[in-house]
C-alpha cells in the first residue's frame, strides 16, 4: 500500500449496554476508507448507526471490535493534536461568545495565539461579514450552522467531520447551505466525512456515498458520484442526478414486506 | 408625566401601605412608643444621621465581606468537585441538605462556638452565603450548552481549558442566581446575628432602641435595613437578568 | 441503574462522614464544650424526661407553621391568579411583593407583635415568606402556558376564567408544587424568627433560651429538631412534586 487512507475503518462492531443490562448492536462489521481530500457521505435511515461511525472517528466512542485509524493513528491522538474539525446538528455554539469569538474558540482550546486574519477570512468565506459581533441567539438557524462550519475549519484540520449539520434547517435553507458548503469545500478540499439522511444533499456534496441499513448498521451499497467539481447547482436538475437520487432513495427504503 | 404614571403603576401597593399606616396611627391615636408613624420614623432618621450611618456602614461592610468570602469559598469548592466525580458525589447531597435547612436557626449554635463578637457575625454570613454558591455553581458547571462537551473533546481540550473556556462561563447564570439568594440573605443574617448577640451595627441599634422603648429609632433601623435589602435584591436581580440574557 | 446506585451510595457516604466527624469533633472537644458529640444530642432528643418539653415546643411551632403556610400559600396563589387575570395590577403587585419580602424578618417582627400579638407573629412571618415564594412560582407557572394551547381554548370559546381553571392552573401545577417545596424551609425560618421575639413556646423559644442559659446539648437538640422538621417537609413536598410531574407530563 503506497498511500495510506486518511480514514480507515476496519471490521468495526459497536455494541451498547442498555439501562436494563441488555446489549444492543449498533454497528456490525463495518469497513470503509477515505482517501486524502475525499468527501464521503454516510447515508442511512435514522437509527442506523451512521452517527456512531462518525463518533468513533471523532474519538467520542471506542469500538467494541475492529480498528479505526485516522492518518494511521488512533483518533484520540489526532484530537489531542487539535487536528480534527467537527460540526454537529446541535450547532454547539457557546451562547456567551460572539460570532468571531466562537470561530476563534479552537485556537484558544489548542492554546494557540488567535490568528485574527484567518478568523476574518473564514467569516467572509461563510458569508457572515458584518455579523462578527452578533451573539448566536441573534442569528437564524442557517447562520448558526455557517458559524459552526467556519469554526470546524479554522484550525485547517486534517479531517472534517459533519454530523447532520443541516438536520435542523428547513428544506429551502438546507439547499442553500448545501450550495454554500460545496463552494467552501471546493476552496479547502479537506478530507470530509458527512453524515446525513438527505439523498440530495449526499449526491450534491460527495465524491462517494456509503449507504447503510438500520439495526444493526451494515454497509449495503457504495456509490461513486460522477459530477465534476466545482459543481453548479444546475446539476441538481439533471437527469442523471434524478436517476441516482431515485436509485439511492430505493436503496434506503426497507425491503418490501418489512414494516 | 409618563414616568409618573409608570411609577404609580408599579408602586401603588407600597404607597398604599405607607399611607394606610400613617392614617391608622394618626386616626387611632396610639402612642408613638407603641406604634410610630412613617413620618415619626423619618424625623428620627433626620435627627441623628451619624448614628444610623455608622451602624449601617458596619452591618453593610460585614454583610458584603461575608458575601464575598462565602460566595468565593462556595464557588471554589464547587470547582474542586468539578475536577473529581468522587468529591462531587460525596459533597453534593450534603450541600443540598444544608442549602434547604433553615440556616438562620443555626446562628445561636454558631454564636456559642465562635463567641459573641463581630468575627462571629462575619462567620455566620460566610456560612449562609457558602451553601447556595456551592450548590448552584456545582449545578451550573455541569449545565453545558448542547453538544459543547462533545465539541471540546473532539477539539482535544485539556481539563484546564475545558474548565476555563466552557464550564466556568456556562456556570455564570446559575452563579448569578446563587448571588441573588446570598445577597438577600447576607443582610438578614448579619442583622439577626447582631440582634441576637448584641454586638454592634444595625441589628444592635435595633435591639437597644427596642429595649429603650424608642420605637421610632428601632423602626428607623428597620427601614434602613429594608432599603439596603431592596437595593441589593434589585442589583442582584439585574445582574441575574443580564447574565441570563447574555449567557443563554 | 448502577450509576444511580453509585451516586446514592456516595452521597450517603458523604452524609455519614459528616455525622461521624460531628461525633469525633464533639468527643475530642476540638471546638470546646460548645460542640457536643452527635450521640449526646441524640440521647437528649430521645430522653423520656424531655419528651413533654420537645412535644410542646414542636406542637406550637408546627401549628404556627401550618397556619402561616396555608394562609400565605393560598394568598400567594390567589394573588398570582388575580395578577394573571387583571393584567394592569401586575406590576404593582409584583413590586409590593418584592418590597415586603425584602424587609428583614427581624425588622418586621416587632411591628407584627403590635399588630397581631406575640402568639400570632410566628405564623404571620411564615405566611409572608410562603406568600412571596408561591406568588413568584405561581406567576411564572401561569405565564408558561404554550400559546398554541391558549389559542385552542380561545377558538373553543373559553373566556379568561375558563382558561385559568381548565388550562393555565393545571399547566402551572408542577411549578406551584416546586414552589411549595421551596417555601417550607423558608416558612420555618419565619416561624423561628417570630418565636425569637417572645412567643410563649416553640422550637425557636427553646433555641434562644438554651443559648442564653448555656444549655449546649439542649441548644443543639432544638436546632436539630428544626432541621429535621425542615428536611422532612422538603422531602414530603419533593415526593409530591415527583408525583405531580409524573402524572402531568
Amino acid at each position: 500500500m503506497d498511500t495510506q487512507p486518511a480514514i480507515a475503518v476496519r471490521g468495526v462492531t459497536k455494541r451498547f449496554r442498555l439501562d436494563d443490562g441488555s446489549e444492543f448492536t449498533a454497528l456490525d462489521d463495518i469497513s470503509l476508507s477515505l482517501a486524502e481530500g475525499e468527501f464521503v457521505t454516510l447515508l442511512g435511515p435514522s437509527g442506523c448507526g451512521k452517527s456512531t461511525i462518525l463518533r468513533l472517528v471523532a474519538a467520542l466512542e471506542a469500538p467494541s471490535a475492529g480498528t479505526v485509524l485516522v492518518e494511521g493513528k488512533a483518533p484520540a491522538e489526532l484530537s489531542r493534536q487539535h487536528r480534527l474539525g467537527v460540526a454537529f446538528q446541535d450547532h454547539a455554539l457557546l451562547p456567551w461568545l460572539d460570532v468571531a469569538a466562537n470561530i476563534a474558540l479552537p485556537f484558544r482550546v489548542a492554546g494557540q495565539k488567535v490568528d485574527e486574519a484567518r478568523v476574518a477570512a473564514l467569516i467572509r468565506l461563510v458569508g457572515l461579514a458584518g455579523f462578527e459581533k452578533a451573539r448566536p441567539r441573534q442569528l437564524s438557524g442557517g447562520m448558526r450552522q455557517r458559524v459552526a462550519i467556519a469554526r470546524a475549519l479554522v484550525l485547517k484540520p486534517d479531517v472534517l467531520l459533519l454530523d447532520e449539520p443541516f438536520g435542523a434547517l428547513d428544506a429551502v435553507t438546507r439547499r442553500q447551505m448545501n450550495i454554500e458548503l460545496q463552494r467552501i469545500w471546493t476552496e479547502q478540499r479537506t478530507t470530509t466525512l458527512l453524515v446525513t439522511h438527505d439523498v440530495g444533499e449526499a449526491l450534491f456534496l460527495s465524491d462517494r456515498i456509503v449507504v447503510l441499513s438500520g439495526r444493526p448498521g451494515r454497509v449495503v451499497r457504495v456509490v461513486d458520484v460522477p459530477f465534476a467539481r466545482p459543481r453548479d447547482p444546475a446539476i441538481m436538475r439533471s437527469a442523471l442526478f434524478h436517476e441516482m437520487s431515485d436509485d439511492l432513495t430505493e436503496a434506503l427504503a426497507p425491503p418490501a414486506g418489512a414494516p | 408625566m409618563k414616568a409618573m404614571t409608570r411609577f404609580f403603576r408599579s408602586s401603588w401597593g407600597i404607597l398604599a401601605i405607607l399611607l394606610f399606616w400613617q392614617l391608622w396611627v394618626g386616626l387611632s391615636g396610639v402612642n408613638s412608643i407603641v406604634l410610630p408613624s412613617p413620618m415619626g420614623m423619618l424625623r428620627s432618621l433626620a435627627a441623628d444621621p451619624a448614628l444610623y450611618l455608622s451602624s449601617t456602614a458596619q452591618t453593610v461592610a460585614l454583610a458584603a465581606l461575608g458575601l464575598v468570602l462565602g460566595v468565593a469559598l462556595g464557588t471554589g469548592l464547587a470547582v474542586l468537585t468539578w475536577f473529581s466525580r468522587f468529591l462531587a458525589g460525596l459533597l453534593t447531597p450534603l450541600g443540598i441538605i444544608f442549602a434547604s435547612v433553615p440556616v438562620v436557626a443555626l446562628i445561636p449554635v454558631l454564636a456559642r462556638i465562635f463567641g459573641y463578637d463581630m468575627r462571629t457575625v462575619l462567620a455566620i454570613v460566610v456560612i449562609i452565603c457558602f451553601f447556595p454558591a456551592f450548590v448552584f455553581t456545582g449545578a451550573g458547571l455541569r449545565a453545558l450548552p448542547p453538544g459543547s462537551a462533545d465539541l471540546f473533546r473532539v477539539l482535544g481540550a485539556s481539563t484546564w481549558r475545558r474548565l476555563v473556556l466552557l464550564a466556568l462561563p456556562a456556570a455564570v447564570p446559575d452563579w448569578a442566581v446563587a448571588l441573588r439568594l446570598a445577597a438577600a440573605n447576607s443582610i438578614l443574617a448579619a442583622m439577626v446575628a447582631e440582634f441576637l448577640m448584641g454586638t454592634s451595627g444595625l441589628g444592635y441599634l435595633f435591639a437597644s432602641a427596642r429595649s429603650d422603648f424608642d420605637m421610632e429609632k428601632a423602626l428607623g433601623a428597620s427601614a434602613i435595613a429594608t432599603v439596603i435589602s431592596v437595593l441589593s435584591f434589585l442589583l442582584a436581580s439585574r445582574f441575574e437578568g443580564w447574565a441570563g440574557r447574555n449567557w443563554r | 441503574m448502577t450509576e444511580a446506585r453509585k451516586t446514592f451510595l456516595l452521597g450517603a457516604l458523604g452524609i455519614l462522614a459528616f455525622l461521624a466527624l460531628w461525633e469525633v469533633a464533639g468527643q475530642g472537644r476540638w471546638l470546646g464544650l460548645s460542640w457536643p458529640p452527635l450521640s449526646a444530642v441524640l440521647a437528649l432528643l430521645v430522653d423520656e424526661n424531655r419528651q413533654p418539653l420537645f412535644a410542646r415546643a414542636l406542637g406550637a411551632t408546627l401549628s404556627s407553621l401550618g397556619t402561616g403556610y396555608l394562609i400565605g400559600g393560598a394568598g400567594g396563589i390567589a394573588a398570582a391568579a388575580l395578577a394573571h387575570l387583571a393584567t394592569p395590577l401586575r406590576p404593582g403587585l409584583e413590586r409590593t411583593n418584592a418590597f415586603i419580602h425584602a424587609i428583614p424578618s427581624v425588622a418586621l417582627a416587632p411591628l407584627l407583635i403590635l399588630v397581631v400579638g406575640r402568639e400570632g407573629t410566628p405564623a404571620t412571618l411564615a405566611a409572608l415568606n410562603t406568600f412571596f415564594i408561591l406568588y413568584v412560582s405561581t406567576a411564572s407557572g401561569l405565564a408558561a402556558t404554550p400559546p398554541a394551547l391558549k389559542d385552542l381554548v380561545q377558538v373553543l370559546g373559553g373566556g379568561r376564567w375558563t382558561r385559568l381553571r381548565r388550562l393555565d392552573l393545571p399547566m402551572a401545577l408542577p411549578t406551584i408544587v416546586s414552589g411549595m417545596r421551596l417555601a417550607a424551609p423558608s416558612a420555618l425560618i419565619g416561624v423561628i424568627i417570630g418565636e425569637w421575639f417572645g412567643a410563649p413556646r416553640g422550637v425557636g423559644v427553646l433555641v434562644i433560651n438554651a443559648m442564653q442559659n448555656f444549655q449546649i446539648p439542649l441548644l443543639w437538640a432544638a436546632v436539630l429538631l428544626a432541621v429535621l422538621v425542615s428536611l422532612s417537609l422538603f422531602g414530603l413536598f419533593g415526593a409530591l412534586h415527583r408525583g405531580v410531574v409524573a402524572r402531568l407530563r
